[in-house]
């Protein structure tokens, strides 16, 4: 008879701790992972809630939590590949960084330079290997002359840019072009100061 | 009275101006997979390429789906399956130091490379999950958060 409640018991108490233990389970953990940059570099994050925080400086560090009253873990140096399993949908989903280029160009000028044709084929590999339908060009100019007469020159300098990308096939319509004059200078200078940096034109592919 | 006419006159033009002005776009959809989509205003549509994303958007992906997005900053965005994420804010002015952007993720896979508000603006980019808050120096990292339906 008194084995018979202690067996009960006992089944009451495993059910419990299941019960508790599917609970917890039902707790949504969050799991972070620091990552290599694309170039192999490595950043830092920090991870922290109520309890405490965790710094990850480490490629493929990781530290988790299941809620905002539980310290987040110990890093831990995961396993690459058990990484890139976990999250392969997201990887296989992350787009290439955008691309930056600058054209440089001779005072007063919005011809392009053999120089600059060589950066215009870089510029079009990385639209064709992103598929980009999102292309900045925006044209400047240095401090030297007028507001008005810059901003015409720093839009024909970013329209020269622009048809050549065209003229090597290129949609216009995922082009956009803005200038900016003197304006947003890559190297800032006092009005009049003639400044070769600053005779450009920017892009960006995305 | 007249300064005061004038005043409320100004205050009614700014009003409108920022009334009309269009919703700052906060990004894009680069490539979908799947079951992806955008919910607005409790809205929620399939994902294209190309759409444009805003700040209060919610990011959906279903047990297929997958989605890679690219934000104003030059940031990097994916996510996987059964995911949900909300963009809480998104601001990239940088003429007028206005960087942020701040990311709920509901459940679900996602991969982040930071852009240009966590370059100018340290503490400017924050991940929010149930469990945590990861503040952001840089630059590349993935996050999990289980579905607390499972």
């Amino acid at each position: 008879m008194k084995d018979k409640l202690l067996m009960r018991m006992r089944k009451i108490t495993i059910f419990l701790l299941l019960l508790v233990l599917l609970m917890s389970g039902c707790a949504p953990t969050t799991q972070i992972v620091l990552l290599p940059d694309p170039d192999g570099k490595v950043g830092i994050l920090e991870v922290s809630n109520v309890k405490g925080a965790q710094t990850l400086n480490h490629a493929w560090q990781a530290t988790e939590s299941a809620s905002m009253d539980r310290t987040p873990s110990e890093p831990k140096i995961l396993e690459e590949q058990n990484v890139r399993q976990v999250f392969r949908e997201a990887l296989a989903a992350e787009p290439i960084p955008p691309a930056n280029f600058i054209i440089y160009f001779k005072t007063d000028r919005a011809t392009l330079s053999t120089e600059s044709l060589s950066v215009l084929a870089k510029v079009i590999e990385a639209i064709q290997v992103r598929k980009s339908t999102d292309i900045i060009v925006s044209g400047h100019t240095d401090a030297v002359g007028s507001g008005d007469y810059n901003r015409r020159l720093s839009l024909r300098r970013a329209r020269a840019v622009t048809d050549i990308l065209v003229a090597r096939g290129i949609d216009r319509e995922n082009i956009q072009i803005t200038y900016h004059g003197k304006g947003n200078p890559l190297v800032p200078t006092p009005d009049g100061v003639p400044e070769p940096r600053n005779r450009r034109v920017d892009i960006t592919v995305r | 009275m007249k300064i005061y006419l004038i005043t409320i006159c100004v205050i009614l033009i700014c009003y409108i101006g920022t009334a009309t002005a269009e919703e700052p776009r906060a990004g894009f959809v680069k490539n979908v997979s799947g079951q992806a989509f955008i919910e607005r205003n409790k809205v929620m549509v399939p994902a294209k390429v190309k759409d444009r994303l805003m700040a209060n958007d919610i990011l959906v992906t279903g047990q297929t789906g997958s989605m890679g997005l690219i934000l104003q900053d030059n940031s990097v965005m994916s996510l996987g399956s059964n995911t949900r994420l909300v963009i809480s804010k998104f601001m990239f002015e940088p003429a007028d130091a206005k960087l942020s952007f701040v990311a709920q993720i509901k459940k679900g896979t996602v991969v982040y490379l930071t852009g240009l508000i966590a370059k100018l603006n340290h503490g400017g980019v924050r991940f929010e999950t149930p469990a945590v808050v990861c503040g952001i120096r840089g630059t590349h990292f993935a996050i999990k958060v289980e579905d607390p339906g499972n």
